[in-house]
């Protein structure tokens, strides 16, 4: 008997936090909220929330006439070494988006493009890129099947991207060769991208950035590297025809053809530098055939008029840079 | 007498037509790269000045040197270019004559010349807004794109190159330091961008997409550098965008200007509210949650209408936007 209480007891228990777990909705806050202990601005401050901080709404009610929302939320306790912890509190509800908000998509994702904006103004909001990365990736994660999902998810694993590779970038390891002397950047969120909107230009666009991984700190003068990375390149064109990226890496292909040109000369490979002038000009025609639209078809033009008039586009006289 | 001033008119005349008709028959160029300005073709001649990307040129003569093809060209040199070691000075230009390879040069009658520029312009535009790219190469671009313009008046791409020396232009003068020391000051006291540019754009491609650009361009001397909380400022801006977002409905900029509208009366709520003036708060929610609907109805392609949607949810919840955060 005491048994049959005890499982009992237990079902109750578990029905329960069930139900209350269901009834929870998932969200995020679009402006910086503090949190406290009750729905008072007068009463004790527990911390503060960020822009796009995943929020669990837990109640909500009405005092002297403002909504309040009761919250558990992930606060980051220490940002350098990553570390978050859960804490629950009142917040003022106005910023609190959650999935049953008419139009939440959209308000979160416009959120993420203002913060966006700011990141990339001189003076801009400080840490608004992490704004704008946390605000998409809730997005997909709280609409997945809105129309905005996919380049959600894209544009919070691109900045992501793009942080870390400014980073890694400014150490001296980014001047060596072989990019396995450098950290990688993490693709986990890019692999994500590509993963669960496949064949789209979302994924299109994640996997020319997993390219950056694989290129040279420097080319030090020697065609191992820039033979590599048109192969690369050149790959992506193929395996990618349609992405908005297509033009640019057969340009990236074509450029580091026409750098061979001038690399084989220097060590007194005519064949070879011939070969590579060949390879340049098709694939500069290839571009002005394929993609028309933008400006690349007239910078393949620039860099095969280049080539007719035997103008080094690399080294003494030309670019000096990787890219 | 009168038969001698007759003959002396008519020789004046064939003085005039020929010198003229020399004009004319010079060929304009530009260089792709930079080059060395000679005494004489060849390698070991004196050096006269450097020449830089998208520098104006006047084809004299042709002729070959250590089997190279050379050309001597007039070459208008602008403040900054270097003159045997030395800098121009001041804002007028000079012009020097000399010899340099003709392998970089670009003329009129260049095959794709037009495209081949532009394709110059469109990477050292590139280089310009990269970390650590090229020193004054945002000036080679603005100078190349002026040349496509200026060569090849008749092409495609005349009109875009144009909007982008221009743009560049405007952009080079807007970050300067002189224009955004007095940015804080009234109008009349202002450094003003000079305008001369984007009014040509708008006079020689009118009702065009690149005269919309150029319109919206001017909108910038029109902006206060600093608010200072005080209504006058986003009050006239946000006229300022209103008027344009309604005059250029399909400029590509007009989504940006109507939202750059309803975000100016967005934080006029905030000003008004702060100093206390409740009615005038209401009427701008009220004027910015119509720009913002209109924006949104008009379901504009790129990030205009989530933007906007997030404008319109702030102002419905009554978040504050300008100021204080919460």
């Amino acid at each position: 008997m005491l048994k049959f209480w005890k499982q009992f007891g237990l079902t109750i228990v578990l029905s329960a936090t069930a139900c209350f777990a269901a009834d929870k909705e998932h969200g995020t806050v679009i402006g910086p909220v503090t949190l406290y202990v009750a729905p008072d601005a007068t009463a004790q401050q527990l911390g503060r929330l960020t822009r796009g901080r995943d929020i669990y709404l837990m109640d909500h009610t009405m005092v002297d006439g403002k909504p309040w929302s009761h919250l558990l939320a992930v606060v980051e306790v220490d940002a350098e070494r990553g570390t978050s912890r859960e804490i629950s509190g009142w917040v003022n509800a106005n910023v609190v988006i959650t999935i049953s908000t008419p139009n939440g998509d959209q308000i979160i994702y416009g959120e993420a493009v203002d913060s966006e904006s700011q990141a990339e103004m001189r003076g801009g909001r400080k840490h608004a890129a992490e704004d704008a990365m946390r605000l998409y990736y809730r997005l997909y994660e709280y609409f997945p099947t809105s129309p905005l999902a996919g380049e959600a998810l894209w544009r919070a694993a691109d900045i992501r991207w793009q942080m870390e590779k400014s980073d890694v970038m400014t150490r001296p390891s980014s001047r060596e060769m072989d990019p396995d002397l450098r950290n990688a950047m993490d693709d986990q969120t890019i692999k994500l991208v590509i993963k669960k909107f496949p064949h789209t230009k979302w994924a299109d666009l994640a996997s020319y950035d997993l390219i950056d991984n694989k290129l040279c700190g420097a080319w030090k003068g020697e065609a191992h590297c820039p033979e590599k990375e048109s192969d690369l390149y050149e790959k992506y064109v193929r395996e990618h025809p349609t992405s908005p990226k297509a033009a640019e890496a057969l340009y990236n292909a074509l450029f580091r053809e026409a750098a061979l040109v001038e690399i084989y000369k220097t060590t007194h490979e005519q064949d070879k530098s011939e070969h590579a002038r060949k390879k340049a000009i098709d694939l500069a025609q290839e571009l002005a055939a394929k993609y028309p639209e933008g400006d690349w078809k007239p910078r393949a033009m620039e860099l095969t008029f280049a080539l007719q008039q035997n103008i080094p586009i690399y080294g003494q006289g030309g670019a000096s840079s990787t890219k | 007498m009168v038969k001698q001033w007759k003959q002396f008119g008519t020789l004046a005349l064939v003085v005039l037509a020929s010198a003229l008709s020399f004009a004319a028959d010079k060929e304009h160029a530009t260089v792709l790269r930079e080059a060395t300005l000679q005494v004489a073709p060849g390698p070991v001649s004196e050096k006269l000045a450097e020449v830089e990307r998208g520098s104006d040129l006047v084809v004299l003569e042709q002729s070959n040197a250590d089997a190279q093809p050379w050309i001597k060209a007039l070459v208008t040199l602008v403040q900054g270019d270097k003159v045997q070691g030395e800098k121009t000075q001041g804002d007028n230009a000079r012009q020097v004559t000399g010899w340099l390879p003709a392998r970089s040069v670009v003329t009129a009658s260049t095959p794709n010349g037009d495209l081949i520029i532009f394709g110059q312009a469109a990477d050292s535009e590139q280089r310009a807004e990269e970390r650590g790219g090229r020193k004054g190469a945002a000036q080679d671009a603005m100078r190349l794109y002026a040349r496509v313009t200026e060569l090849f008046p008749g092409s495609p791409l005349a009109a875009e190159a144009m909007w982008r020396s221009a743009d560049i232009r405007w952009q080079l003068e807007k970050n300067d330091s002189a224009h955004i020391a007095t940015q804080d000051l009234g109008p009349g006291e202002r450094k003003m961008i000079d305008e001369k540019s984007m009014q040509e754009i708008i006079k020689k491609f009118p009702n065009s997409k690149w005269a919309d650009l150029a319109a919206y361009d001017l909108i910038d001397n029109k902006i206060c550098g600093s608010w200072r909380a005080l209504a006058e400022c986003p009050l006239k801006e946000s006229a300022a965008y209103e008027q344009y977002a309604h005059e250029h409905p399909q400029s590509p900029k007009a989504a940006e200007a109507l939202f750059n509208a309803a975000w100016r009366q967005a934080a006029l709520v905030d000003i008004y509210r702060i100093d206390g003036d409740k009615n005038k708060s209401e009427t701008a929610r009220k004027k910015g949650l119509a720009l913002g609907q209109e924006l949104v109805n008009q379901n504009p392609p790129g990030d205009w209408k989530p933007r906007a949607a997030d404008l319109v949810y702030k102002l419905e919840k009554k978040i504050p936007v300008y100021g204080a955060a919460e």
